[in-house]
């Protein structure tokens, strides 16, 4: 379209300089806040006092926990749905995909109070556990870490089958069977044909899991509440309650760091030599 | 002629606006029924003044802190709020005292509302009860360490520490356990030793009401301005009378620093304090009155916290108990009770 790269420059100009204005320079001042001290000077002393409680710690693990537990989890599941998708006829594939994006367009707060519904004393799962027999009364679900890891799950899962069923589509049709004829059994295929070839989808879709997971606020807010806090809940608090700034900065960079971390973790392994 | 009347239009309009703002008065006031709140009082006030009402709404914590920034400056010239939080923003100088000769109604108030502060940094418009909302077909609640006990263990939900019903909270279970209010730190070990018999520590009434609602918690601690919310559910509520009494709170009108428009914030301290407008509000189910002279029916007055016996039977943790302790309370509560 351009004869050079610099040519087309000026075009993004706009974009960037309403990023750049509206978003970096504000979470640039908000982030300052989390390496200050009373004076004004450089500390890290934010970061000291935040590790220093045995609370925060504890909401550090227990996020990072169900990020990397989620992106796990939502990879198995998504590989699975992903090579089932690929395999469909093309009209049923249009289908299929058009339901798991279908979650997607509906309000993370609806999707979660669905799960209240579904996990709740007198929600479907208890009704069949107690039915069953399984339990003489309800199983708490609610405010516990299960309840947010399956909400999480349930919000990104689409985000890993998107990424995968597009990294899928490239592998060339023959390779699986190819594999097969050569003798590999199916653990062979996906570790040696599949993962190999679809790792950029894997890279992409575990970054997006992770980070979300990280980052979501709704559902560990209500299905978690103030029992299972994670580091977005206790951010809130800390903004909203306790008018803490610094916590609430320190809490935000550490997201971003564990975000950017997560993405260049996945790519070093993506990347890795075998 | 065709440039003469568009700056004749835009010359009245700039004139207008500035009578407008000669009579301008900025409120700081909690974000809930602001409809019923402009109904009963706002839109009266107005017509009475001939002034505007500039209505600024959010949580404690978002309020106090604007008008914290705004101290040189402020933005705000009066304020409804918690009397702990008025103390707290007393003792770093953001008020100035209220002459109570300008409030007409002043000698009607309960004692109690007059000077809860001290060195009248507030006035109090409002009381509230706080007790045990329960199911009253699954279990019956006689004292406030019930809810620590095993009939109600698995269905239970306490209020956050940092919310204004977790210190009255502590201080009723503190009470229940033969404690004299001054020490909390045996109540908050206690409720950490019972964690997991706790379903949640709920921030906000209308979270408590939907749990209740959908049968995930039969009993909890809850302020008297929400019961609305359980008396037309569907399931049987009942609103406990403890053997140690109820707790109770009170709400309070504080005038910042230097703002400049305090002939207009006394106008309508006054009347909100007023028996008239106090009524209305009262029967609007918005607020108690703090007023004494305010009758209201059974009815109406079954909903709220209303009549000297029950507003002096309350037990109410001094704000400047609340201001001292609640940083250590949270502590403990961080490490012995979330975890």
């Amino acid at each position: 379209m351009f004869l050079n790269r610099t040519e087309g420059l000026p075009l993004a100009l706009p974009a960037a300089l309403f990023t750049f204005l509206v978003f970096l320079v504000p979470v640039g001042i908000l982030l300052s806040v989390a390496f200050q001290n009373v004076g004004g000077g450089f500390s890290l002393q934010g970061y000291v006092d935040f590790f220093a409680q045995p609370l925060n710690r504890t909401v550090f693990l227990r996020t990072l926990k169900l990020g990397v537990l989620v992106a796990a989890v939502s990879a198995v599941i998504g590989y699975a749905a992903a090579f089932c998708i690929v395999s469909l006829p093309a009209t049923s594939r249009g289908r299929v995909f058009g339901l798991i994006v279908l979650p997607l367009m509906i309000s993370p707060v609806a999707r979660t109070y669905a799960w209240i519904v579904i996990l709740g004393r007198s929600g479907i799962v208890n009704d069949v556990i107690v039915g069953l027999g399984l339990s003489r009364l309800p199983i708490r679900f609610l405010f516990t870490e299960t309840a947010v890891f399956i909400g999480l799950l349930q919000l990104f899962l689409p985000l890993m089958i998107i990424s995968l069923v597009s990294a899928m589509e490239n592998v060339p049709k023959d390779a699986v069977p190819a594999a097969r004829v050569l003798g590999a059994n199916w653990m062979q295929v996906f570790f040696r044909v599949i993962l190999p070839l679809t790792k950029e989808g894997l890279v992409v879709g575990g970054t997006l899991v992770f980070t979300g997971a990280l980052t979501a606020y709704i559902t560990p807010a209500i299905l978690g509440g103030s029992k299972v806090l994670m580091l977005e809940t206790l951010l809130y608090q800390k903004v909203n309650v306790s008018n803490d700034f610094v916590s609430a900065s320190v809490i935000a960079m550490i997201l971003i760091v564990m975000s950017f971390s997560a993405n260049l973790l996945l790519k070093r392994i993506a990347t890795a030599k075998r | 002629m065709k440039t003469f009347i568009p700056f004749v239009a835009l010359s009245a309009a700039l004139a207008a606006n500035a009578a407008a703002a000669e009579g301008k008065l900025t409120i700081s006031v909690y974000s809930f029924a602001q409809d019923a709140y402009k109904e009963a009082l706002y839109d009266p006030f107005e017509e009475i003044c001939d002034c505007e009402l500039v209505i600024e709404t959010g949580n404690s914590v978002e309020r106090m802190a604007k008008i914290e920034a705004n101290a040189a400056d402020p933005v705000i010239d009066m304020a409804v709020i918690s009397s702990h939080d008025a103390l707290s923003l007393a003792q770093k100088g953001l008020l100035q005292p209220i002459d109570t000769s300008k409030l007409s109604s002043f000698d009607k108030l309960y004692p109690a509302a007059q000077d809860p502060l001290g060195d009248n940094m507030g006035v109090g418009y409002t009381f509230y009860a706080s007790s045990i909302v329960y199911r009253e077909d699954l279990v019956t609640i006689d004292s406030w360490g019930d809810l620590l006990g095993d009939d109600l263990a698995g269905n239970v939900s306490l209020p956050n520490i940092t919310g204004t019903q977790g210190p009255l909270t502590l201080m009723m279970l503190d009470k229940a356990a033969g404690g004299d209010a001054s020490d909390f730190t045996g109540t908050i070990s206690d409720i950490g030793a019972h964690a997991d018999d706790i379903v949640t520590f709920y921030s906000r009434s209308s979270e408590l009401a939907q749990l209740m609602n959908q049968e995930e918690v039969i009993a909890a601690p809850v302020g008297r301005f929400a019961w609305s919310r359980f008396k037309s559910s569907p399931l049987p509520f009942a609103w406990a009378e403890p053997k140690e009494g109820q707790a109770g709170g009170m709400n309070v009108m504080i005038m910042t620093a230097n703002n400049g428009n305090e002939e207009l914030a006394y106008k309508l301290m006054d009347y909100w304090l007023s028996t008239e407008a106090q009524t209305r509000i009262a029967e609007a189910l918005i607020d108690s009155p703090a007023n004494m002279d305010v009758t209201l029916s059974d009815e109406i007055a079954e909903n709220l916290t209303y009549g000297a016996d029950l507003i002096n039977s309350l037990n109410i943790l001094p704000p400047s108990t609340i201001i001292a302790e609640r940083d250590a309370w949270v502590d403990q509560w961080n490490t012995e009770v979330i975890r």
